[in-house]
């Protein structure tokens, strides 16, 4: 309980300081992991970070100071730092309080696996070892060509000078391999294939190298096709990516206050396909953003965003809820102890449909499927445009071939709304979201 | 003291070590629609080792900078460096240097230590005030001012010595419009290795004016057709394009992964117009160091001149396999990290064409403008987002358009860059590999051909 008590101590200590509100957060995190370079495991590291981060607000001012040294004298200086900071900020009239303290849910089951917890840095060779067989055996023309896995043990402590007072631990485990294949002096596009759990019996490392192998080889004998407007599946991280990541800006509520969304005063209408339900989750088991409380220490919980394609809420830490009088949605989040709390999603979890993969390819009779997004995405216009990377062309229901050097663009939000079906596999992507594939009309392919 | 820690660790030690203490203090205010959003001072401290035993690299850290820790931290590097050998395939071995026992400072004029906090929280609000006032469709904006002050120590079983402090500001503006239910966002910045002098050299609210107006301009117009087309890329893209596309394919470690340049040494991979250069000490460039984190000093290495490949990108692993000189491009993100081969400061050389000059033969193309993110493959395939995309008829500039991303392969943009114009910029980047890392890139504008990926 280190931490619990250095947050105690910096917190008091600001109180003595004279500041109107006092918050920390510290943080200690143990890392393992295991790097692949050119085919070869390159490096190992463990690593520990820890760390504290104080925010005091004076009339309304705010200042933020933060060490990586957790002695006494180190953690008062911090205060100090964090105070005279303050003194020489501006108010803001829209600051209103820090959260006050609040009864917390149960832990959400399956955040923290003791046996991942006790994970050395040779059992995470081991796991590493296991994808990289994985795509060894599965096809020999098949080269590693970067990859890294690593295991996370987090301890995280907030107080603040309202008394509220969380302590919580995790562990996580993450790992991608990224292959290439070559067949008679043919290189092919990179594949890349990961995973993420927050248990050991979870993470399939050898599906990762498997999936990667096999996906490299599909590569192969790229061909080009003619640009066309139409159907365009969009794999697990790539749908997350396109679609989910101006979901997210557009549902954060500082973004609804400043005019940054577009989706700003458009609750209840409709802004996606009635096929599209989307709710944030920071309770679900085993989930890799579920928490009991926030970074701010406020309780984490289920809010719906999107209900059969009509926007239905938005997130909030405490900050953009006080400005509206209402309660946070437990949805503060920091990088770490080094930076103040953001808004972000816990767990963006997209509905699953009905239809498998296959089931999705079946359903298209001219259009491409695209399982790595080399791009940009603006959050805020929704405008994308990138290239399609592990992409093949579908014709009258079935992958025909791969493609060479072919651009998707178009605009996130008009694609939210000409989604023809969501596949039924869900599975954790980048941006913490949960996303099925999800076959999308009206996309622009454009080819040299 | 830490000096006397590292060294007595390193008396204990056996195989090649080298340690590295490295504090990060940082200070940064940001600004939001006029409030002030974050104003945080901190400091990240901590120590690493890196032990090279029979051939096998182990490393381990820590934040906790005392004895006890890190006599555990160097054991914990022997003890990964012995249990990953039976895994690895090739032995490592590093190319000599000397042990150099030196010390460097950027030059810094107003030291960002003495600063006084409220008159840099003033500039910021300033720009801010200045942002949103530019037009009446800005309804957000976002002003960011960094230093970041980093006190590097480097010490090695071989004897080396060597101190660094490099002192680094950036500013950086985000701008965004609204109209008629569109909205577009747009973002510079400005970033130098040298004291706060960098503000007076070129005002932050310079930057967020260029921003504002960008914003203001694009709210009203349409996205960039898709295609190929002739095209100028300005010269704050091109650094990205050397950068991104062209210098990461010239890291050995990527070459020896099979990358584009491997076999092409000596060879013609570019037009004559190209002299491509990674420079580790370039003036006030943001990936400016004197010795790299291995130790080694760093130095221009010319990676393309006249179009033909003439040197790779080392590290001391790397030298000794292609049985050249390191060229001092080990670098390491913090002490969480062991060094990786990186780029410093990447340009390409700047001719004498103006603008208007390279517009001139253009029928039918785009002048693209500001950058966004962009990525690469080992094969020279990379793409990144434009901001801007203004229209050229029959050699004349003319509306703007928003930006699309654009790709290719850069060997082939480099081999049809027929013109290069004399408006040659350094500007600062984060380069992305496994580690993130400050970098310079920079370029004059050019003209070449290139694929957009833009609506239809």
């Amino acid at each position: 309980m280190r931490l619990t008590e250095d947050t105690r101590l910096a917190v008091k200590y600001c109180e003595a300081l004279g500041v109107d509100e006092a918050e920390a957060f510290a943080q200690n995190v143990q890392t393992s992991e295991v790097v692949i370079e050119r085919a070869e495991i390159q490096n190992e590291r463990v690593k520990t970070q820890c760390g504290i981060g104080i925010r005091v607000i004076k009339k309304k001012k705010l200042g933020f100071a933060f060490t990586s040294v957790l002695s006494k004298e180190s953690i008062e200086q911090t205060c100090r730092n964090a105070n005279s900071l303050a003194n020489v900020s501006l108010p803001n009239p829209d600051w209103v309080s820090l959260p006050t303290a609040a009864k917390l849910p149960r832990t959400p089951a399956g955040t923290f696996d003791p046996e991942t917890a006790d994970m050395n840095a040779n059992d995470v060779l081991k796991l590493t070892m296991k994808a990289y067989n994985g795509a060894k055996a599965r096809d020999n023309r098949v080269t590693i060509d970067d990859g890294k896995f690593s295991v996370v043990r987090g301890e995280a402590a907030i107080a603040n000078s309202h008394g509220m007072e969380a302590h919580g631990k995790d562990t996580l485990l993450s790992g991608y391999l990224i292959c290439v294949a070559n067949d008679k002096g043919e290189v092919s596009s990179m594949s890349i294939e990961s995973d993420v759990a927050r248990s050991l019996k979870d993470f399939s490392p050898k599906r990762i190298g498997e999936v990667a192998a096999e996906r490299a080889v599909a590569s192969l004998g790229p061909k080009a096709v003619t640009s066309f407007t139409g159907r365009v599946l969009l794999d697990y991280d790539v749908a997350a990516e396109i679609l989910l990541q101006p979901v997210v800006a557009s549902v954060n509520a500082d973004n609804i206050q400043r005019g940054r969304s577009l989706w700003a005063g458009k609750l209840g209408e409709e802004v996606a396909s009635k096929k599209l339900t989307v709710v944030d989750d920071g309770l679900m088991p085993k989930g890799i953003g579920s928490s009991s409380f926030d970074a701010e220490g406020v309780p984490c919980q289920k809010t719906q965003v999107i209900k059969a394609g009509k926007l239905d809420g938005f997130l909030h830490n405490s900050y953009t809820a006080n400005k509206e009088k209402r309660k946070s949605t437990g949805n503060a989040s920091r990088e770490g102890y080094n930076v103040l709390p953001r808004i972000s999603a816990s767990n963006l979890v997209v509905k699953a449909g009905k239809k498998k993969l296959d089931d999705l390819i079946a359903e298209v009779d001219k259009g491409i499927i695209v399982r790595r997004f080399s791009g940009n995405v603006r959050t805020d216009s929704g405008e994308f445009s990138g290239i399609a990377k592990q992409a093949s062309y579908i014709e009258k229901g079935e992958i025909r071939y791969s493609l060479k050097e072919t651009m998707i663009s178009g605009n996130a939000f008009q694609a939210l709304k000409n989604i023809v079906e969501i596949g039924s596999e869900t599975r954790p992507t980048i941006f913490q979201a949960y996303v099925p594939p999800v076959l999308v009309d009206e996309v622009n392919v454009v080819s040299k | 003291m830490i000096k006397d820690l590292l060294e007595k660790s390193l008396r204990n030690s056996h195989g090649y070590v080298e340690m590295r203490y490295h504090k990060r203090d940082t200070f940064s205010v940001s600004v939001k629609d006029g409030n002030i959003d974050t104003l945080n001072s901190g400091s990240i401290a901590g120590v690493c080792s890196r032990v090279l035993l029979d051939g096998s690299f182990g490393f381990s850290s820590t934040t906790i900078v005392e004895k006890e820790n890190m006599d555990k931290m160097l054991k914990d590097a022997y003890s990964l460096a012995k249990i990953s050998r039976a895994k690895k395939k090739r032995r490592v071995t590093l190319a000599k240097t000397k042990p150099a026992k030196d010390k460097y400072e950027t030059s810094v004029k107003v030291d960002p230590r003495k600063a006084d906090k409220q008159e840099l929280v003033r500039s910021v609000i300033d720009t801010d005030k200045e942002v949103r006032a530019f037009s009446k469709s800005i309804v957000s904006d976002t002003v960011i001012l960094e230093i970041i002050d980093d006190e590097l120590l480097f010490v090695s079983s071989e004897g080396a010595e060597i101190t660094q402090r490099i002192v680094r500001c950036r500013g950086n503006v985000t701008a965004i419009a609204r109209e008629k239910g569109n909205i577009a966002s747009a973002m510079e910045s400005i970033g130098e290795q040298r004291g706060l002098e960098m503000l007076k050299k070129t005002p932050l609210i310079d930057v967020g004016k260029t921003a504002a107006e960008r914003a203001t301009k694009l709210v009203k117009v349409k996205t960039a057709p898709g295609g190929t087309y002739p095209v100028i890329l300005e010269n704050r893209l091109v650094g990205l394009l050397a950068h991104e596309a062209v210098g990461h394919c010239s890291e050995a470690d990527v070459v020896y992964g099979g990358s584009f340049l491997a076999d092409k040494m000596g060879k013609k991979v570019a037009s004559e117009e190209v002299t491509l250069v990674d420079d580790g000490r370039f003036p006030n460039g943001f990936g400016t160091m004197k010795y790299d984190d291995e130790g080694t000093p760093t130095q221009k290495t010319v990676v393309i001149e006249k179009g033909v490949t003439r040197s790779f990108l080392h590290s001391r692993e790397t030298a000794k396999q292609f049985k050249v000189a390191p060229t001092g491009n080990a670098r390491a993100w913090n002490f969480e990290f062991d060094p990786i081969i990186r780029m410093r400061n990447t340009y390409i050389e700047p001719r004498r064409y103006t603008l208007e000059e390279l517009a001139e033969d253009i029928k039918e193309g785009f002048f693209l403008k500001g950058g966004l993110s962009g990525q690469a493959d080992f094969t020279g395939e990379f793409m990144f987002g434009t901001q801007e995309a203004v229209r050229i008829k029959n050699g004349r500039f003319g509306e703007s358009l928003r930006g699309v991303t654009i790709s290719g392969n850069a060997f082939e943009v480099l081999k049809n860059t027929d013109a290069i114009g004399s408006d040659f910029i350094m500007r600062t980047g984060m380069c992305g590999k496994e580690q993130v890392n400050y970098v310079g890139m920079g370029g004059g504008s050019l003209r070449t051909k290139l694929l957009l990926g833009g609506m239809r």
